[in-house]
């Protein structure tokens, strides 16, 4: 760690991971509801634990988008944080500002929660990911303009690497598109065309600028690879994520009262969204088999790699599975999404969160290199449990989604929604078993921060 | 040196290549798109087909043609140190462009000012997007030979280091290549 | 610093021959000449054209490998499902 406020990563590293437990056994209840319908009903219904899942989920990530800048931009820019004091006060308003508005989520109805946070004042409340009390967005905002200011100042006053300048635009993007979240139109089509710029525009937009930026600083320390080369892919898996993304939004106006010709436009420029994440695969690849050492923290180096793999195949094919306005015509809204979806943002988003930590981390907590073997091998086998168990969460998901869509849409007798929800619960049980191996591997991997901590770290030739 | 030595590279900075085989790909798909496309629907293509204005066509594909073949000659003249011809090719090319642009402009003026958009049916729906995401990259390929012009004429340029040209022409020729096949399958093909 | 082969007066010719083939499908345009045939052959023109850019203009002829094949390979991928189109819309 060559510059002191690089340190400001740790804390909000230990939140999003914090927070990132919580999602997770948010999202075993909810399974679990999927085959017990009444489990834990009335005290935490479905809805509220959907909301805790998906808010807790974007909350972490941003938390780790954070502490990955914090970390990376001083020394990109080869200069301490403008302001480190800035960066504390941030984390503790947007944790308890998160916390509080999931405690809400638990402890009141929702109508009840709008009432107490004067949502009537400007109503941005009830809306899917959007959940948040208008406060707490506000909070967010004041919290992401900080953010920024403090990461521009710090690039602004040192060195302007081609990472930096990414990293900032993807960022800077996340904030202009949040935006969004203020703006309801009454006309129930404008609303919905809308909130796809939050959303759409995040995830795959600007969000993946954020994980190419990452991606390739990692890259650049752990294999030596000239830095020139890296920044070259980087720039070209941007632009193409840019070209097929932008006008890819168009994949979700297909259904919604919009348009006809966003049938044409959505299907064909989305059918090429999963090109820059294929680029980014083999960027990875390549430029591990090219490097130039064996950088001994063999477990961020596997994580990259990870994410590389499991965010094209998440993102990029799965995504691609059901992004035809033919085919989505039958898959809309259905457990074929649900896949999708898990895969997309576990492979590019949790991964690349997770192998910055794993990067960084043994740094920031006084280590040369890396950690030990032991604390090493174990968190390899966390890598391993949750990308497999990921991975059979999603086939499990598919499997549902295609028997849903068989039965409840293209068949020619089609059956009721429940009737066929019925029928797809073994696939259902067989993603909560496996939810719970999900567990096993992130136990596993906070574990991992604490075993071996006494035991010399790996070197080259031990990790070989 | 042996003229039959081929180089390994094409010509300029390969970013440029990778980023012509994308915009290759967005087309290819959308021209496989609108033959696809119109196969179910040949009567409505045929006709309004015609209310297209093959004569503007036709000027538009001399007027993109000839601006390559002066990039070309552009590439020459830097290739042969001589930046102020470089520069001055490249003019006519950006002229070419020019007229390219004006006559298609007024192709759409004449449709939008008949009430056709984007919704009217398919076959307008194809050739307005088509030839509305082309002419963005018409103007792209025109901001790119400026920046190399302007470059040109400061003298940035030499015999021995000008892949920038280079780079500059391969993109605008890739414009070129692309209505090459707009054109008759648009225009003539029924 | 290899000498990159030039080629001018032969890219003149092609500059001609690219717009005579032009002005051959615009005149198939202007009659409103249809038909399968007439559509393919129109079709081939364009692909001769596009690979007369991509060897003379682009200055791929001058180079080995897969970049010499590129413009041909999209070329003829896009032409066979334009044409296959074409003929099951006959």
């Amino acid at each position: 760690m060559k510059y002191e406020s690089q340190k400001v990563a740790k804390l909000y590293f230990i939140a999003a991971i914090g927070l990132f437990v919580g999602q997770i056994l948010f999202g075993l209840i909810m399974g679990a509801q999927y085959v017990i319908g009444d489990f834990l009903f009335p005290e935490i219904p479905f809805n509220v634990a959907r909301m805790v899942h998906t808010n807790l989920l974007i909350v972490w990530l941003l938390f780790g988008f954070m502490g990955a800048a914090y970390y990376l931009v001083p020394e990109e820019a080869e200069t301490e944080l403008f302001a480190p004091w800035l960066a504390y006060l941030m984390f503790w308003i947007f944790l308890v500002a998160g916390a509080a508005t999931i405690l809400g989520y638990l402890l009141v109805p929702y109508a009840t929660l709008a009432e107490l946070t004067m949502n009537d004042l400007l109503p941005t409340m009830g809306r899917e990911f959007l959940e948040q009390p208008t406060i707490t967005k506000i909070g967010i905002v004041i919290v992401a303009l900080s953010f920024l200011f403090n990461i521009g100042m710090t690039i602004l006053k040192g060195r302007k690497t081609v990472v930096n300048l990414v990293l900032l635009m993807g960022l800077t993007g996340l904030a202009v598109f949040f935006l969004f979240a203020f703006y309801n139109p009454t006309n129930l089509v404008m609303d919905k065309y809308y909130w796809w710029w939050v959303v759409h525009l995040w995830v795959e937009g600007v969000w993946e600028l954020i994980l190419g930026a990452i991606l390739a600083f990692i890259l650049i320390k752990t294999t030596g690879v000239d830095r020139e080369v890296i920044e070259k892919w980087l720039y070209i898996i941007i632009a193409m994520t840019l070209i097929t993304g932008i006008i890819g939004t168009g994949h979700h106006y297909y259904w919604i009262g919009a348009p006809e010709f966003w049938q044409w436009f959505g299907s064909i420029f989305s059918a090429m969204e999963p090109i820059p994440f294929f680029m980014m695969t083999v960027y990875a690849f390549n430029m591990v088999n090219k490097r130039r050492r064996n950088h001994p923290n063999k477990a961020a180096v596997l994580w990259a790699l990870g994410t590389a793999v499991m965010a094209f195949l998440g993102a990029g094919v799965w995504g691609f599975l059901h992004t035809l306005a033919p085919v989505n015509y039958y898959t809309h809204g259905t457990q074929i999404t649900a896949a999708h979806g898990h895969m997309a943002f576990y492979g590019a988003y949790v991964m690349i969160v997770l192998a910055m930590i794993s990067y960084s981390m043994p740094l920031m907590r006084g280590r040369e290199a890396c950690n030990s073997a032991r604390s090493q091998s174990m968190e390899m086998w966390s890598f391993w449990l949750m990308t497999i168990s990921m991975v059979f969460i999603t086939l499990f998901l598919t499997g549902a989604g295609i028997l849903q869509v068989y039965l409840q849409r293209f068949s020619d007798n089609p059956m009721d929604f429940m009737v066929v929800q019925d029928k797809i619960a073994l696939f259902y049980w067989l993603r909560e078993i496996t939810g719970f191996v999900f567990l096993i591997g992130l136990t596993l991997y906070v574990v991992s921060f604490f075993v071996g901590k006494n035991d010399p770290e790996a070197t080259v030739e031990l990790s070989k | 040196m042996n003229p039959m030595e081929k180089n390994k590279w094409p010509p300029g900075d390969l970013v440029i290549w990778i980023f012509i085989m994308a915009e290759l790909l967005a087309f290819g798909v959308f021209f496989s798109v609108y033959a696809f496309t119109r196969a179910n629907h040949v009567e409505l293509f045929n006709t309004y087909q015609l209310t297209l204005d093959r004569n503007a066509a036709l000027i538009n594909t001399l007027a993109l043609i000839t601006s390559s073949y002066f990039v070309v000659r552009a590439v020459s003249a830097i290739r042969k140190d001589n930046s102020k011809r470089c520069f001055h090719w490249l003019l006519g090319a950006l002229f070419m462009g020019v007229v390219f642009l004006a006559v298609k402009s007024m192709e759409y003026n004449h449709h939008f000012s008949h009430g056709v958009n984007l919704n009217t049916n398919t076959f307008y729906m194809f050739y307005l997007s088509l030839t509305v995401f082309h002419f963005l990259h018409v103007i792209l390929g025109m901001i790119i030979l400026s920046a190399v012009a302007l470059k040109a004429r400061a003298g940035g340029y030499s015999a021995q280091e000008h892949t920038g040209v280079e780079t500059g022409a391969s993109y605008w020729h890739m414009v070129d290549l692309v209505w090459m096949v707009l054109f008759p399958l648009v225009y003539v093909m029924r | 610093m290899t000498e990159k082969k030039t080629f001018i007066r032969p890219c003149t010719w092609i500059y001609l021959l690219l717009m005579a083939l032009t002005f051959v499908t615009w005149f198939i345009g202007t009659q409103q000449f249809s038909g399968l045939q007439i559509s393919l052959m129109v079709l081939g023109f364009a692909l001769l054209k596009g690979q007369l850019i991509g060897d003379y203009f682009m200055g791929l002829k001058q180079v080995s490998g897969f970049w010499r094949w590129v413009i041909t390979i999209w070329l003829l991928l896009v032409g066979s499902l334009i044409a296959f189109a074409f003929n099951i819309a006959a």
